[in-house]
């Protein structure tokens, strides 16, 4: 039995989304199936930003937000196999989900209708789910997901959401040697399916706004990169060109999704992993009538993410993070909001600290 | 050589767009790839109807529709393998491509970006393609599919676009025993997607708006039909089943398009051959990451399609729902079109020659 606190910083005022303030509070009861893990770092992600900013709806409060995960096991329940104390961990965007339902069943957990996310939700049994900007937390075990030794824990806390987010549907389209593969906005997201494309195999076309970024992207490998800001004819040269495009802009009625889909060749996918507060563009029939297909898609299950960090730590893929302490989560919201990081915050836990690497 | 006259039922005004009056026209000139077809039947297209209305936008005139088209062969070019004088043949909705391009290379030539249509399209020599509303018609030998012995002309007819343009996405999504289908929109494509699912083996959902069908679509084989409103409540049962939508709406407004998304089960797709004129409702991320659905659409289909389908068809007996009418009567077909008036398809017989 461990005796981990419970502490972590809350939005306590949905009106002041920067402000942080300490609490305490009643994690999820303990069961057989749990993996409770003290917290060595956080990675932000835009999900935090458009729940306590509320775009994506009312929120309770208070509320501790944060899925991109990892620490050591400090308890392990009972038909626990995988994990023991003292292993390194990481928990991402979900945390529960019904284990029995055919999603549930058949590797597609991240689809179960009855999933429960990693903060801001509700178990069976009423507790409220806080998130990991925090000193603990636990979860059950089909959604904690061992680190590789050789892949530090804050190089792969971010990948918990933002990798995966994007892994699970390079994966799902036959991401590889032969393929050609449009990533479009180069942030969080974008930058992890540039380096996680290139490290599969694929030729990767990275779309970006405009040239601020272009020296890191070629630093991340990109094969092309095409500045689409005041370049309204971007999407000509590449008619049918992609077999992919995963589309991680938060953005929805801005933008040109008819010219994406035209890069498109037969039966291709536009998938969109950013879910940005607005709509999408008006769409018409035409627009697709060169066979593509525009989809969506949620976080990724988790074999996808044990094959993503083994990838990451075989490869030694490293994001490009910018490491804060925790407390400083207030800061880093807020520059999240601004677009003003290269390309990932990860928050070092500071409120009970874990030396652990 | 044949002697064939080219006269067909044109548009000339499309303020007036159920008036047709017969002309003469040029033909394609004819090379050693082509093949030309004494027209019998002409199947009736809501792509007939969208173009000589304007609603896809403006068109040439005069205007000779119809995509659906059967007939026999009159002539064939020095090249020509596949067909001989005599033998029945037809030609849907695309007459051309550029043949070399990958998309033609891969059987993918309905999605050659240099794809010349049966009608309102131009040749690269500028001829204009005028449509099957007439005596005759000439098209490369790709664009030129074999009538199965078995399989009557004018049931074959409007298996030539209606009946290709859902049967494609049909088979390219692997439908089949074990699958669900939902169709959308159960008119003249609509029950051909009926028919060729459960021919495929797959279970068939219909959905129509249109209480007065249901019978009509229980004969045609659905598994199940559902009545439905735009509000969208009927998707609620449906939550996360099918595998596969077929929408074949023709309008837009009032679409409960987020209820059809959530009917399909993990990454499945709602392919929409309906081509309205107006937009689509607008969707938001979060209509298509609870189950990383799809939405696309597609554009007819491959020859190697077509003929698989017509085969088909021959094999297990597949008959279109039609009602045919003289091709003098053209501006009947196409008004009672628009008011929706037909039960499924009109196929029009050839009376000018």
């Amino acid at each position: 039995m461990s005796q981990v606190e419970f502490k972590g910083y809350a939005i306590t005022d949905a009106n002041l989304w920067t402000q942080f303030n300490l609490i305490e509070y009643q994690p999820k009861t303990f069961d057989d199936n749990d993996v409770e893990l003290r917290i060595a770092y956080c990675g932000v992600c835009g999900s935090d930003v458009h729940t306590i900013t509320q775009g994506w709806g009312q929120i309770p409060t208070p509320l501790v937000v944060g899925h991109e995960i990892t620490g050591q096991v400090t308890r392990v329940g009972a038909n626990v196999k995988e994990f023991k104390v003292g292993d390194r961990v990481g928990v991402g965007a979900q945390i529960g989900s019904c284990y029995k339902c055919r999603a549930c069943k058949e590797d597609q957990e991240n689809y179960c209708p009855s999933m429960i996310d990693t903060y801001n939700a509700h178990y069976p049994d009423g507790v409220f789910a806080q998130g990991g900007y925090s000193t603990a937390i636990r979860a059950n075990q089909q959604f904690v997901f061992a680190i590789p030794e050789n892949l530090p824990l804050r190089y792969a806390a971010s990948m918990l959401c933002a990798g995966l987010t994007v892994f699970s549907p390079l994966k799902r389209h036959g991401c590889g040697p032969g393929k050609k593969v449009g990533i479009v906005g180069i942030g969080g997201l974008g930058h992890y399916a540039l380096l996680f494309a290139k490290a599969m195999g694929a030729e990767v076309y990275a779309f970006t706004h405009s040239n601020r970024k272009m020296d890191d992207i070629k630093k991340m490998g990109a094969d092309h990169i095409i500045v689409t800001g005041n370049n309204p004819d971007f999407a000509k040269p590449l008619q049918m060109q992609l077999d992919l495009i995963v589309c991680a802009l938060d953005v929805g009625k801005g933008m040109p999704l008819k010219d994406y889909l035209s890069m498109l060749w037969v039966h291709g996918k536009f998938v969109m992993v950013g879910l940005p507060d607005e709509p999408l563009p008006e769409m018409k029939a035409f627009d697709f009538l060169t066979g593509a297909f525009l989809g969506g898609s949620h976080i990724g299950n988790k074999k996808e993410a044990l094959e993503m960090l083994q990838l990451a730590a075989d490869k030694g893929i490293k994001p490009w993070i910018e490491e804060m302490p925790m407390s400083k989560a207030g800061e880093a919201v807020q520059r999240v909001k601004n677009g003003d990081v290269r390309y990932r915050f990860v928050l070092k836990q500071d409120i009970s600290p874990i030396d652990i690497d | 050589m044949s002697s064939v006259e080219f006269k067909g039922y044109a548009v000339t005004d499309t303020n007036k767009w159920s008036q047709f009056s017969v002309i003469d026209f040029q033909p394609k000139k004819f090379e050693d790839t082509d093949v030309e077809i004494a027209i019998t039947h002409c199947g009736v297209c809501g792509s007939d109807l969208h173009t000589i209305t304007s609603g896809w936008g403006e068109v040439p005139l005069p205007l000779v529709v119809g995509h659906e088209i059967v007939g026999k062969v009159t002539r064939v070019g020095s090249k020509v393998k596949e067909f001989k004088v005599g033998d029945r043949a037809g030609i849907g909705a695309q007459i051309g491509s550029c043949y070399s391009c990958r998309a033609c290379k891969t059987d993918n030539e309905n999605y050659c970006s240099k794809g010349v249509e049966t009608y309102a399209s131009k040749y690269p020599d500028g001829t204009l393609t005028q449509g099957g509303y007439s005596t005759a018609i000439r098209g490369n030998e790709q664009f030129v599919f074999p009538i199965p012995d078995k399989l009557e002309s004018r049931d074959a007819a409007s298996m030539l676009c209606a009946g290709l343009t859902v049967f494609s996405p049909l088979v390219r999504n692997g439908v089949g025993p074990g699958t669900k289908v939902g169709i959308v929109g159960i008119g003249g494509l609509g029950h051909y997607a009926v028919l060729f699912g459960k021919a495929l083996g797959a279970e068939v959902y219909a959905f129509t708006h249109d209480n007065r069908k249901v019978e009509d679509i229980k004969k045609m084989g659905a598994d199940q039909v559902t009545v439905t409103d735009d509000k969208g409540e009927f998707a609620n049962d449906l939550a996360q089943t099918l595998d596969l939508i077929i929408s074949t709406r023709d309008v837009a407004e009032g679409m409960p398009l987020q209820q059809y998304l959530s009917m399909l089960w993990v990454h499945g797709r709602l392919v929409t051959v309906g081509l309205p004129d107006q937009p689509l409702p607008q969707l938001s991320a979060f209509d298509l990451n609870p189950n990383g659905c799809y939405l696309g659409s597609t554009h007819i289909g491959s020859k190697k399609e077509a003929v698989q389908m017509l085969q088909l068809a021959a094999d297990k007996g597949i008959k279109p729902w039609i009602e045919e009418l003289p091709m003098k009567e053209a501006k009947q077909a196409v008004e009672r079109l628009k008011r929706n008036d037909v039960r499924y398809r009109f196929v029009l017989t050839q009376d000018l020659a």
